[in-house]
């Protein structure tokens, strides 16, 4: 029976935590968190076209099983064959429209719009 | 863009040289057909061709394909499938345009030196054909599994 209590009062103590925190924890959270990853998965990248603010640093990462590239077509970044899992990122210093493919499969192009 | 072979991601380059080995492979096989009926003149000419165009296609295609995307992950991630089938397809494919080129002068030249000429052309011929078409069936599981989306 006391074992019941002190369990009830330890939940209502954890709710109540719960209550007072939480909107302690959406206002540090000001804005939603901004994606700056590319997924590559079943050989597209996604989302296709990425918009970001100068000075972002954007991520892919590749979830297929098959190794992928990422390149600009101006070859103003560009990476290594990444296996499944790996990442590269690259920070867009300057606005502008950067169009890129995957140079093992060309058909897989993707944009990121720098604003 | 839209390549040759429906469904794959591949570039119409690569396409187009999977097409292209696949018909030299059936060429060097109608070769041989024509050794075996003694038109050896044609027969020369048919595995000399293909040869040769094959040695374009290393160099220009397949070779700077391998360096780009498969030689940095070995030997790191040689474990993985599409790593050890390009792998395998990249040095016995080599060993057998080797083989044929070494055929190709010791059979049809009088370059190479007495004690470096072949002495069972028939055997030789026959295991690099054989060698070419393992190199062939490797190459299109190798295409498969880089270009091709499965499920």
């Amino acid at each position: 029976m006391m074992k019941i209590k002190t369990r009830t009062w330890s939940c209502l103590i954890a709710l109540a935590a719960g209550l007072v925190l939480r909107p302690v924890g959406l206002m540090a959270g000001d804005s939603p968190a901004v994606t700056n990853e590319v997924k590559i998965d079943n050989f597209c990248f996604a989302p296709q076209t990425l918009t970001v603010p100068v000075g972002t640093t954007v991520t892919w990462v590749n979830k297929d099983d098959v190794p992928h590239t990422v390149t600009s077509d101006d070859q103003h970044f560009r990476s290594r064959a990444l296996d499944t899992d790996d990442r590269f990122s690259f920070t867009f210093s300057t606005p502008g429209t950067n169009n890129y493919y995957c140079s093992v499969h060309p058909k897989m192009t993707g944009t990121v719009i720098v604003r | 863009m839209h390549g040759i072979i429906p469904g794959s991601a591949a570039a119409p380059a690569a396409d187009g040289v999977l097409l292209a080995e696949i018909l030299m492979g059936f060429a060097l096989i109608g070769g041989a057909v024509l050794a075996r009926r003694r038109r050896f003149r044609a027969h020369a000419a048919c595995q000399s061709v293909v040869v040769l165009l094959n040695l374009v296609v290393i160099a220009g295609f397949m070779m700077p394909s391998f360096r780009r995307a498969v030689e940095p992950g070995i030997p790191a991630h040689l474990g993985r499938i599409y790593y050890w089938l390009a792998t395998a397809h990249g040095v016995l494919g080599l060993a057998a345009e080797l083989l044929a080129l070494y055929i190709l002068l010791a059979a049809g030249t009088a370059l190479l030196p007495d004690w470096f000429r072949l002495v069972r052309y028939r055997l030789w011929m026959r295991a690099t054909l054989v060698l070419w078409w393992l190199v062939l069936v490797l190459g299109c599981a190798t295409y498969a599994r880089w270009y091709l989306r499965f499920g």
